[in-house]
């Protein structure tokens, strides 16, 4: 019942300029067929890569650290079998194995052994073909998502990326805004 | 049958309450303060003040899905997970939709929660008084029956209930929003500011803008503390700021030591007595145990919000009302109506860059009906009312599609430089006998009981409503010098708002209404009903405060009327 508040959690999705298509995937209702409901699964590596991959898309910077630091490699397999539909979570476990296939194919080695620069021209292939291809959501969108989502809602997100205040006690709509001053957490 | 004459007195009380939510609650503090020995049945989990508020104090980072729902959470709640309502941070207060499905011929979207407190948790607590208008227009179109009370039978108890709840707000004198009596108002932003006198200045003050009336503190009431404007209303609010039976009405009943709360208490009937003509009290189902239990009382009052009262009352059959208790007129289930929304307009706001919020206001503008009075004419009946507010977000419009990256992410981390300002419309809907509810027999919910259907859609007048609210909301924001505005209708089903009304209403003639103008059954003078299924017509506002206002005077009505033993 909570409109205003429902407003701006879309807001904050659209401020981290997720696809609208990709919104509505992450929140529709699935209703599947039970032999549809067999669970991925990921393994060390997987999340190693993971982290990785969450590293390049919000890296560390001078002003804050990267996703990989906010802990968003392990979240990110734990959103996917949780609240993730089977078939989205299909397509984001084959897309993880494609993607590390296309860095042996592309440079001969696994993801991992990456330098900085492969690992970004290869996400930056995936977010290509995902824009050419008018994907509604690929491994790329979907890892993408959660690693913004995992990150904004992290401790270091929020309280390093952004400005957090647990009681604000009071509320000044005509606040002056600081320059370089953070946005808020929430 | 033979009944435990000991155990009868045990389970016999003054009054029975049937619900805990905003209602019930009112009718629990009314009734004990006035003397009565009530027994308050919940049909879920008890709830209590602050302990229970499991998530009240977490951080973001400390809920493990950063607030989403889970596959699981998605399959045992099918209809709560429709709209936005269900939460991680909230999931406890709504129902398990597996529990106690129903039927619907059309689709409508039933919001529910089974714990003490009902949805005075999760509430909006936007506080708004019906104004004479309101109570008037269904007898000037002909939609739906006449009121049989005016403003001014209710005003003073508007006054008595606001003045308990604590409603923050602005006194406008606007005469299709009665001011009532308001702690201080809350800010508008910058923005909200320049919008209002620009809106005001265009329309020659034939539209207003003001704060959102609340039921949220500004200044500590009542032992209550102030609102913090952390925005979190409904996981609980651990500084008793907002309005909730369990921060407002219930303290005050268990304050006279003559309340008694049962929870896991499902009424599935009230029982009738031929004899007598009235109810003699209620059946229960155990919700825990699936046991059986009987309690008796000399006044029942009927609060299980608007469907599950309308089930209870539906489900009571007796010889002498086979339909129904009280439903000789045939209205029983019929005239629900629910606000539409969704649709409206939103824009940015420029030259604001130097402003910025501090704090997290849990309210919003409020822009009063204006179509339909004076001079303003539409091809359609009734109008709407305007929610909506500005904010400056980190929405950057330069993002790239799809962008990642380090500056990607430092940007991210700043606020966007333009504002967003929205007006989403609430438009009222008229009674249509067809939109109904009824019992189907074919199914059962988990505890063996029949379920309700529903069968309601919105109609001519509300469709053409809509293209107005998204229409004028886009005419208000360009005469205010918002950029970029654009117009939105993410479609309504009935449900959807969470106001549904209207089931077993009010009004002077038995043959065409179920409630005499103290919320008394025509046919059984011991039952009052004061949730929404009591209203006639739903006008444009939300109607929380006016079942405050109507549970405290029924309550005072119901008690002078023991006393004197005509009931």
């Amino acid at each position: 019942m909570d409109r205003r508040k429902a407003l701006k959690n879309v807001a904050f999705l659209l401020g981290t300029a997720l696809s609208s298509s990709t919104i509505g995937v992450l929140f529709e209702n699935f209703t599947l067929p039970e032999d549809e409901k067999n669970q991925v699964s990921f393994s060390g590596t997987d999340e190693e890569i993971l982290a990785e991959f969450a590293d390049i898309i919000i890296p560390t910077t001078k002003l804050s650290p990267g996703a990989k630091a906010a802990g968003v490699g392990t979240f990110i397999p734990m959103m996917i079998r949780d609240c993730y539909p089977p078939a989205m979570q299909h397509t984001f476990a084959s897309g993880l194995k494609e993607m590390e296939s296309k860095a042996m194919q592309d440079y001969n080695k696994n993801f991992l052994s990456l330098a900085d620069d492969q690992k970004q021209k290869l996400v930056g292939d995936l977010r290509k073909d995902t824009i050419d291809k008018k994907l509604p959501y690929s491994f790329f969108t979907i890892a993408r998502d959660l690693t913004l989502l995992g990150y904004f809602s992290s401790e270091i997100g929020c309280t390093q990326a952004r400005e957090y205040l647990p009681i604000p006690g009071k509320y000044d709509g005509n606040a002056e805004y600081k320059p370089g001053q953070k946005a808020w957490a929430t | 049958m033979n009944i435990n004459t000991n155990l009868k007195e045990q389970n016999t009380y003054d009054a029975i309450v049937i619900g805990s939510g905003i209602s019930g609650g009112w009718a629990a503090k009314e009734l004990t303060e006035k003397g009565l020995n009530v027994l308050m049945l919940e049909r879920g989990m008890n709830v209590e003040h602050i302990k229970d508020y499991d998530s009240a104090m977490k951080a973001p980072w400390e809920f493990e899905h950063a607030g989403k729902l889970t596959e699981e959470q998605k399959r045992t709640h099918p209809v709560q997970t429709r709209d936005y309502p269900y939460q991680e941070a909230n999931e406890k207060w709504w129902v398990n939709d597996l529990d106690c499905p129903y039927t619907e011929d059309k689709r409508f979207d039933w919001y529910r929660g089974f714990h003490v407190g009902g949805k005075s948790l999760t509430w909006g607590r936007q506080s708004y008084r019906f104004s004479d208008h309101n109570f008037e227009d269904n007898k000037k179109d002909g939609h739906g029956n006449d009121w049989p009370i005016r403003y001014k039978d209710l005003t003073k108890w508007y006054d008595y209930v606001e003045q308990f709840a604590g409603i923050s707000g602005q006194a406008e004198n606007w005469p299709l929003l009665p001011d009532g009596k308001f702690l201080p108002p809350m800010d508008l932003n910058c923005v909200e500011k320049s919008v209002k006198e620009r809106i005001e200045k265009h329309y020659n003050k034939s539209r207003i803008l003001t704060i959102g009336r609340t039921a949220n503190l500004t200044v500590p009431h009542k032992g209550r503390g102030s609102c913090q404007y952390r925005n979190l209303c409904s996981r609980g609010c651990p500084f008793g700021a907002y309005f909730s039976t369990q921060s407002s009405t219930l303290p005050a009943a268990m304050a006279t030591k003559r309340l008694t709360v049962r929870p896991y208490s499902i009424v599935n009937h009230i029982i009738y007595d031929k004899d007598t003509k009235k109810a003699k009290g209620v059946m229960v189902i155990d919700a825990k145990t699936n046991e059986s239990i009987e309690f008796y009382a000399k006044i029942v009052f009927v609060n299980g919000s608007t469907l599950g009262s309308t089930f209870i009352l539906l489900n009571s059959t007796s010889d002498a009302h086979p339909n129904g208790l009280g439903n000789a007129s045939g209205q029983l289930g019929h005239n629900l109506m629910d606000h539409h929304f969704r649709c409206g307009a939103s824009g940015s706001a420029v030259g604001f860059e130097d402003k910025y919020t501090y704090g997290r206001r849990a309210n919003g503008i409020y822009v009063p009906r204006y179509q339909n009075v004076g001079n303003d004419k539409r091809d359609y009946l009734r109008g709407f009312g305007y929610q909506g507010g500005a904010s400056r977000g980190s929405w950057h419009e330069e993002v790239a599609e799809l962008e990642f990256g380090g500056d990607f992410k430092d940007k991210l981390s700043f606020p966007a430089d333009t504002w967003s300002m929205g007006l989403g419309g609430f438009g009222e809907m008229l009674p249509y006998y067809e939109n109904k509810v009824y019992i189907d027999h074919t199914r059962k919910d988990k505890w063996g009981q029949s379920v309700l259907a529903i069968d309601c859609e919105y109609k001519e007048n509300e469709k053409k409503m809509r293209i107005d609210m998204m229409n004028d909301a886009a005419e208000m924001l360009e005469a205010s010098g918002i950029k970029n505005v654009k117009t939105f209708d993410n479609e309504c089903y009935p449900g959807m708002a969470i106001h549904e009304m209207g089931t077993a209403r009010m009004g002077n003639d038995p043959k065409e209404s179920v409630l005499n103008k103290w919320n008394q059954m025509h046919e059984v003078s011991n039952v009052f009903v004061t949730d929404g299924s009591c209203m006639p017509s739903i006008a444009c506002q939300n109607p929380s405060l006016t079942f405050m206002a109507l549970t405290a005077r029924a309550a005072d009505y119901a008690v002078k009327e023991l006393k004197k033993g005509n009931i």
